[in-house]
């Protein structure tokens, strides 16, 4: 008889209690995909709409932009280079802007905020949350109109509606206080207090003649890629571009670190959490082995007896380990996948409880408790949940291969 | 004890001594034994509870090690092994039957029987045609697939009397094998292996204080104390 073979029907000896352990591995298993699947579908939804604030996953600007941002500072030649990026795959979108703060003033009010030029052009509600996030009105069309996006917060500070005028102040690349008049075609609301209350849409075009910038200059490159971890990847790709010389490629967690700082931190306790349901399987494997080899000393002895080597005893306990881990993995899949289907695509709404413009570390964050796993989690959280049950069967294998048959022999 | 010098000796035991601990007592559970036994013996250990019959079958199985003395067993220096090395010998050499059956619950009669041979590494038709000769020769054809909690205690017994012989062992060593049966049975299974003796040359050395094995043995060597007391041989 096959090692295996022996393995198998020894772990069926006690069928409650390898069902239990299994069950465990299984709800293991199930607890693991519900903390990671949240993680990887939450993380992907506040990176991807942190990266359609503005910035995008991967942001090209000058030199020393980020650390001090400063109109003085800007690109040239964006279109060119605009153009090669979007060539690139991987990469959904791209996208020439300004971005500065300035002086909004209505016939009432006067309001500090900040503004991003857009060219509407490259612009879509996919790309862009403010383009997204419209209540009332439309986005301008005209690169170099007139037109201005504002947020809901703002407009009610500067007691304005669609239609009306706001007159913009700001600073010229020579440092020169300049300003312009736009009027109002839209309103968003984000949700994001600081968002909606002082931030507006205005068009690149008309933008760049205040500033005195030539056509093709901008603060930034927002680009957008179609998946959010390969942004390291993309940023590597775009900075050895032709016309990517004498600027700087940052990726979302450099452009956005208070984002980056708090996923990071999420994640942490994610994995505390995991390591803490990992420990509950691995103390139950271990529990269920050791008791199953302390049951077996007898047999154990008499196996050694009659010439089994304490290696092949070793092996034989391992075996265990290794069907117990299978049948709770199969268990696991099988409790796991009709609640993965159903945070899938359902999901828990808790908005009730945390609000439906719930934000979290800047971003909105979507109030449904859903789940989305990335094939590389599901190998871990199974490789994981695996390489865990055979790590528990270590000591309890040790422990059979050093029986000692006069000793064990003697035991009842 | 007569010595022949044209018949192989299978164990030899030289002033071998098996000190216990008990707390701060040291027993001698074996004290100064010298002994050997030779192919085709039918040898009993003989002797009261405590007397050493154990122990020295224990040491002879590479079970238990010496606290001094030597014992070979097929020519091989068992002092000189480690545990891995030991249990080859025991793999390849030795067969035990146990008082109390001791075969493996989850195996079938024939899986039991063939479980050393397939430790051996034999093949599978080699493992087939061997157990199932030895089932037959045991008296448990038919019974092959039956697990130890569907057979009585003999026929436990000859499964494990199955498992010692299949691989042709130096020697059998059995602890008081009849302990756990009938009258009946005891006699049914001395027959048995007592014809196993005969038939095949297969050396057998039982530890009992059962007057029908006593009767059986064609040497009957008397333990008392951790000392050989008479060692007599009878046609």
């Amino acid at each position: 008889m096959n090692l295996n073979n022996l393995a198998w029907r020894n772990i069926w000896r006690n069928k409650r209690r390898t069902l239990i352990t299994a069950f465990s591995i299984g709800f293991g298993i199930m607890l693991s995909v519900t903390f990671t699947g949240s993680g990887d579908y939450t993380y992907t939804n506040m990176i991807d709409m942190g990266a359609s604030m503005g910035m995008g996953h991967v942001t090209v600007e000058p030199v020393g932009y980020h650390l001090k941002p400063s109109l003085d500072k800007r690109l040239t030649a964006t279109a060119k280079l605009q153009q090669e990026i979007l060539a690139l795959p991987g990469v959904s979108g791209a996208s020439v802007r300004i971005t500065g703060q300035a002086m909004f003033a209505s016939a009432r009010k006067s309001v500090g905020g900040a503004f991003i030029a857009i060219d509407p052009a490259f612009e879509t509600p996919d790309n862009n949350l403010l383009m997204r996030s419209l209540l009332e009105g439309s986005v301008f069309s005209n690169k170099s109109g007139r037109g201005m996006v504002i947020g809901s917060k703002l407009a009610k500070k500067l007691h304005v509606k669609i239609g009306k005028k706001i007159v913009y102040t700001t600073t010229d690349v020579h440092g020169e206080i300049v300003s312009d008049i736009a009027r109002i075609t839209g309103i968003f609301t984000t949700g994001i207090d600081m968002v909606d209350g002082m931030l507006a849409l205005l068009p690149i075009g008309t933008v760049q003649q205040t500033l005195s910038y030539a056509p093709d200059q901008a603060t930034l490159i927002a680009v957008l890629i179609k998946d959010q971890r390969h942004a390291e990847l993309m940023r590597d790709e775009i900075a050895a571009l032709p016309e990517a010389k004498d600027v700087a490629v940052l990726t979302w967690k450099k452009s956005q670190p208070d984002l980056a700082g708090v996923i990071a931190f999420d994640k942490a306790g994610n994995y505390i959490s995991q390591f803490l349901v990992g420990l509950l399987i691995a103390v139950g494997i271990l529990n269920t082995m050791l008791m199953s080899v302390l049951e077996r000393k007898r047999e154990f002895g008499v196996m050694v007896a009659v010439g089994m080597s304490p290696g092949t005893l070793f092996r034989l306990v391992m075996a265990e380990s290794f069907w117990l881990a299978i049948i709770g993995l199969v268990l696991g899949i099988i409790i796991t996948a009709p609640w993965y289907y159903f945070l899938y695509n359902t999901g828990i709404d808790l908005s009730g409880t945390v609000g439906s413009d719930f934000s979290y570390g800047g971003v909105l964050v979507d109030p449904t408790f859903k789940v989305r796993l990335f094939k590389e989690s599901i190998v871990a959280i199974l490789g994981g949940v695996f390489m865990l049950a055979l790590l528990a069967g270590l000591y309890p294998a040790w422990r059979a291969g050093r029986v000692v048959p006069v000793e064990s022999l003697k035991t009842i | 004890m007569n010595e022949s010098s044209d018949v192989k000796q299978i164990v030899r035991m030289q002033n071998v001594v098996k000190t216990y601990r008990q707390g701060k007592v040291e027993v001698h559970a074996v004290n100064d034994v010298s002994l050997k036994i030779e192919s085709g013996d039918f040898a009993v250990l003989c002797g009261p509870s405590g007397s050493g019959k154990t122990s020295i079958l224990n040491m002879i199985g590479g079970l238990d090690v010496v606290s001094s003395g030597k014992i070979w067993v097929d020519d091989i220096d068992l002092s000189s092994l480690n545990t891995t090395q030991l249990s080859e010998v025991r793999k390849n050499r030795i067969g035990f039957v146990f008082q109390a059956y001791n075969l493996i619950p989850v195996m079938t009669a024939y899986e039991n029987a063939e479980f050393v041979l397939s430790l051996q590494g034999a093949s599978k038709a080699e493992c087939n045609e061997r157990t199932m000769k030895i089932l037959k020769a045991v008296g448990l054809e038919g019974l092959e697939h039956r697990r130890p909690d569907e057979m009585s205690g003999g026929q436990q017994q000859r499964v494990a009397i199955a498992r010692a012989i299949v691989t042709n062992p130096a020697i059998v060593l059995a602890d008081e094998p009849t302990a756990n049966v009938d009258s009946h049975t005891a006699e049914a299974l001395l027959d048995l292996m007592q014809q196993l003796n005969q038939e095949q040359g297969i050396t057998f050395l039982f530890s009992s204080h059962d007057q029908h094995v006593i009767d059986r043995g064609r040497r009957i060597i008397q333990i008392h104390d951790g000392k050989v007391g008479a060692d007599e041989k009878r046609s």
